[in-house]
């Protein structure tokens, strides 16, 4: 067992992938010999060399066009946006011609789009965004989104292996600051399968990306001053997403709250909180709420910042507000 | 442009691969006129888009190509979809939205393509297709393929992000692409006047630092000579080049449209120009086809096209219940 933290957990599951599949190819802005924006991909061209590790124009578009006339020749592309706020550049080519190719000609399109997402750390509107609604909605595309070290190596070698579209979401804000124990060697993460990382019976947090972590502060939180036992779950994958847990997690707590640093209207909170309605509305003892960013840019000072994005305490509150319904 | 250089080449085309761009003209025309048959009798749901008076774009990128090409064509390209394999019974099924057609009715008219083919079916998004050609050929060659992409574009698509994005990228990595933008007067409604203010769109390859070329599109034999020739000069030295070609739609953007803001006086110009009619005149002149044969192939090609649209109308549209097969592909 040795710690690594997110950051190096994707790290190395790139570098798995790459060591082990020849067609597979790393392409981005500054990934190539800088290591990207956040360093994550420090050494892999250096292992792999610059014709699979590369640098590309600032161009999202052609970028993601790139890689669907790659992915349809036989390689796994695997294109990292600098940051995931400007994939909206491009979304006509993950929505239209990524996302329909395989319905309309049968034509599998297997690529990976690595997404540094979320706030909390001063990016301001255009750096910070979390944008997995937009691609939840798309036909044809998958999206995941680890919380753990472990996860994140496991989940980069399903996003590849699998033959459709995927949207590796990584959080920013918990690239050094989550580290895990793990052990080697490690295995595809199965995508749609999501994790109880914290047991209880008094209610179930469903959350993803960093706001997982927020989740557990605010579970041991609420255990050292109420004494209330909550259940956290980590969905992992967001579509598909692993209904049947989230329901195993609905029928013995009876009390849902889920949890999301995206926007609230629209959001994928409203999503998993209309499953939860539509199939276990007989199981639930209280409405099912959701804490989610409010509707506005995402801002850029501490105490706005601060103010937007869910937290442990804004958790721990609502989750009281779900017990004592 | 004519020179005494492209005259030289152009008469030593073989004489059979001269035939061979004349039939897959015909046979283009003749599959178009059947759409927009099938289209004003009701039988094609939504509107039709046709390349008629274009052909000699495509004729030409197909009939010069390699099996392992790569194309992405756009709105009117019919011949290069005929000229890469695909048949006209299939291109028939597919603007009925038969079951048994490319896109097995999930997608309407001219979105298909096969990628046995070395053919990307398009989007609707103009200019996107450019990079998927450029990311394909980029595989390719990763794999020791010396394959070339063809992209085309309409005049239009060059006003667009991705016009722009995709060339840029293509310049950078030197990818061996050639991008056809088949000027064809008119984006729907909106004229050339309307759509850009350089003097030739070939003007914007200086920006890209990679050569622009002009050709007449209505010239099927100077498009072959120059498409050829870039074609296999980009597989040794692989660069993006930029090919103008001059032509003109002859019909609306698509069958719902009646065009009435081309002036007269344009398209008769054109219908002079007709490109079937410039390569039949062309050939007669050197011996190489008279009315006689132009008229056999005529009614060969017809009697094919006529059967293929009988035997499509035979068969049926989808299950409905099969809505929601294959949105993904099985891991």
């Amino acid at each position: 067992m040795r710690e690594i933290n997110y950051l190096q957990g994707i790290r190395e599951g790139l570098h798995y992938v790459l060591e082990h599949d020849p067609t597979t190819l790393l392409f981005g802005q500054d990934v190539g010999a800088f290591g990207g924006a956040f360093k994550l991909t420090e050494g892999l061209q250096e292992a792999f060399g610059i014709e699979r590790v590369f640098d590309t124009p600032i161009c999202e578009s052609a970028m993601l066009g790139c890689a669907i006339g790659m992915a349809t020749q036989g390689m796994r592309p695997i294109v990292e946006m600098q940051f995931s706020d400007f994939i909206t550049t491009a979304l006509h080519q993950l929505l239209n011609n990524a996302g329909t190719r395989h319905y309309r000609t049968g034509n599998a399109v297997p690529m990976v789009i690595r997404a540094p997402s979320g706030g909390g750390s001063g990016g301001g509107p255009f750096h910070s965004e979390e944008l997995e609604a937009f691609f939840c909605h798309m036909p044809g595309v998958k999206v995941v989104y680890p919380a753990f070290p472990s996860d994140a190596r496991g989940l980069m070698l399903s996003a590849v292996a699998d033959p459709n579209p995927v949207v590796y979401m990584e959080n920013k804000t918990i690239y050094r600051a989550v580290k895990e124990r793990v052990s080697d060697p490690f295995e595809p993460l199965p995508i749609g399968k999501a994790r109880v990382c914290h047991e209880g019976m008094d209610a179930v947090v469903i959350a993803y990306g960093a706001m997982v972590h927020e989740a557990l502060r605010a579970a041991g939180e609420l255990q050292a001053s109420d004494g209330y036992e909550v259940m956290v779950l980590d969905l992992r994958s967001l579509k598909p997403y692993d209904l049947d847990t989230i329901l195993s997690a609905v029928s013995a707590t009876g009390r849902a709250l889920v949890v999301s640093e995206g926007w609230r209207t629209c959001g994928f909170a409203a999503e998993i909180c209309a499953a939860i309605t539509e199939s276990a509305f007989h199981l639930l003892d209280a409405p099912v709420r959701r804490l989610t960013a409010p509707d506005t840019p995402v801002p850029f000072s501490t105490t706005l910042e601060a103010r937007y994005r869910p937290n442990a305490t804004t958790i721990a509150d609502a989750v009281r507000q779900l017990i004592e319904f | 442009m004519w020179t005494l250089e492209t005259v030289q080449k152009v008469a030593a085309v073989d004489p059979a691969v001269w035939r061979a761009i004349l039939r897959l003209m015909v046979l283009a025309r003749k599959v178009d006129e059947q759409i927009i048959k099938l289209c004003h009798q009701g039988r094609i749901h939504g509107s039709s888009f046709t390349g008629i008076g274009q052909e000699a774009i495509s004729t030409a990128a197909a009939i010069a190509s390699q099996p392992q090409d790569l194309f992405g064509p756009c709105i009117r390209n019919l011949a290069l979809h005929l000229g890469r394999g695909e048949t006209p019974l299939g291109i028939m099924r597919q603007v009925l939205a038969r079951s048994e057609g490319a896109t097995g009715g999930r997608d309407g008219n001219i979105h298909h393509g096969r990628l046995e083919n070395g053919v990307y079916a398009m989007i609707s998004h103009l200019g996107a297709m450019i990079s998927v050609v450029a990311g394909g050929v980029m595989a390719k060659r990763r794999q020791g393929i010396q394959s070339v992409g063809v992209a085309f574009v309409g005049d239009g698509t060059t006003s667009t992000g991705d016009f722009h994005e995709a060339l840029n990228f293509a310049a950078v990595f030197d990818i061996p692409i050639l991008v056809i933008i088949e000027n064809n007067h008119y984006a729907y409604s909106t004229p050339t006047t309307g759509q850009y203010r350089c003097r030739r769109l070939i003007d914007r390859a200086v920006g890209y630092g990679i050569d622009g070329i002009s050709a007449d599109g209505n010239n099927a034999a100077e498009m072959y000579v120059t498409v050829s020739e870039i074609m296999e000069d980009i597989r040794v030295n692989p660069r993006p080049v930029l090919l103008e070609a001059e032509t003109m739609r002859m019909r609306g953007h698509g069958e719902h449209d009646n065009f009435k803001y081309v002036p007269e006086e344009l398209l008769l110009l054109y219908r002079r120009r007709d490109p079937i009619n410039l390569s039949v005149r062309a050939m007669a002149s050197a011996k190489l086809m008279n009315a006689e044969e132009f008229a056999a192939l005529e009614t060969e090609i017809e009697a094919e096209v006529a059967a293929a649209a009988r035997q499509a109308l035979s068969e049926q549209e989808p299950a409905a219940d099969t809505l929601l097969r294959g949105v993904y592909a099985d891991a």
